[in-house]
């Protein structure tokens, strides 16, 4: 390798890690109560509470269905029909701005903390 | 046609190194499809990017167009036959920006850069097309959570695939039919 090889591994590593560092300072949502927002087709779907009980959020589609499984305070991508299954292998995410993407159907599951975030203080229910 | 001897001569050659080039990268892209990388642990959906080694070899011995027709031939071929429809636009914008920046490196920062350094530029080049398609069609930018990760994969497979395709150069250099692109 060449030193302008060395150089290029360096700024995208140096770049990577400056994504990654305010992420982990940032992240004192512990304890808090978190939701996973559900959007398909880039419309909001659903919100749902992450709780230590078992939920499941049936999605069904024209493009097929996805089935989420929430447990244990995070959110899992069960079963879809999709083409790729590329979203049953994100597994099971727990911490704010953790994201499961199933591509084909366009459905994004998204975790933010309920406190702190604005667009989510008007639930009523 | 207008064309001499030896230029139609050149011309089937490099027609038939297209073919045989496409035909290992889609074979390559069948196998690499079969390694279930997210089940060890990794972003679901990252590739190894094994074709990338007959595109980054196309780019060395061959033209600009005659790689870029290597990169459409082995894009759709690969989505016709593991049927992935709704990724092709996805592989498709990938591959066409990580060819354009290893084309753009191996024509103007040669010198600089070694074909390594070019795969590596062109993997995480590959990673970040993806992912801006995907961000436009989901109309979100929340996947570029992702980005940090991709970034260091797209590091690890270009310096496999780097490694590869200086190996074959070297071997393909010994063919004869590859006598009259070496540079």
């Amino acid at each position: 390798m060449k030193r302008a090889d060395m150089l290029l591994v360096a700024v995208v590593l140096i770049a990577a890690l400056a994504f990654l560092v305010p992420r982990y300072i940032g992240t004192d949502a512990k304890g808090k109560e978190l939701v996973a927002n559900i959007t398909v087709d880039g419309k909001h779907y659903r919100t749902v509470k992450l709780t230590k009980e078992e939920q499941t959020i049936d999605i069904r589609t024209e493009r097929g269905y996805n089935i989420l499984k929430v447990h244990d305070y995070g959110i899992e991508m069960y079963d879809a029909d999709c083409p790729d299954k590329v979203c049953l292998g994100f597994g099971f995410i727990s911490l704010p701005k953790q994201t499961i993407v199933c591509l084909p159907h366009r459905v994004l599951v998204e975790i933010a903390s309920q406190t702190g975030e604005d667009e989510i203080d008007g639930i009523v229910r | 046609m207008g064309l001499s001897g030896s230029e139609s001569t050149q011309a089937l050659k490099k027609t038939v190194i297209i073919a045989i080039f496409s035909a290992v990268a889609v074979v390559l892209g069948i196998v690499e499809a079969q390694i279930p990388l997210s089940a060890m642990g990794l972003m679901p959906g990252a590739k190894l990017g094994f074709a990338n080694i007959m595109i980054l070899t196309c780019i060395y011995f061959l033209r600009g167009r005659d790689a870029f027709m290597l990169v459409i031939l082995k894009t759709l071929l690969t989505a016709f036959i593991l049927g992935t429809f709704s990724s092709l636009l996805f592989s498709l914008f990938g591959s066409l920006l990580s060819f354009a920046v290893m084309f753009l490196l191996m024509k103007g920062g040669r010198n600089r850069l070694s074909l390594i350094g070019v795969s590596i530029a062109g993997s995480i080049a590959h990673n970040i097309g993806q992912l801006a398609a995907a961000s436009i069609v989901m109309g979100t930018s929340s996947i570029l959570y992702y980005l940090p990760i991709l970034l260091v994969t797209g590091i690890v497979t270009g310096i496999a695939v780097g490694y590869a395709v200086r190996y074959l150069v070297s071997s393909l250099s010994k063919i004869s039919l590859f006598e009259e692109f070496l540079r």
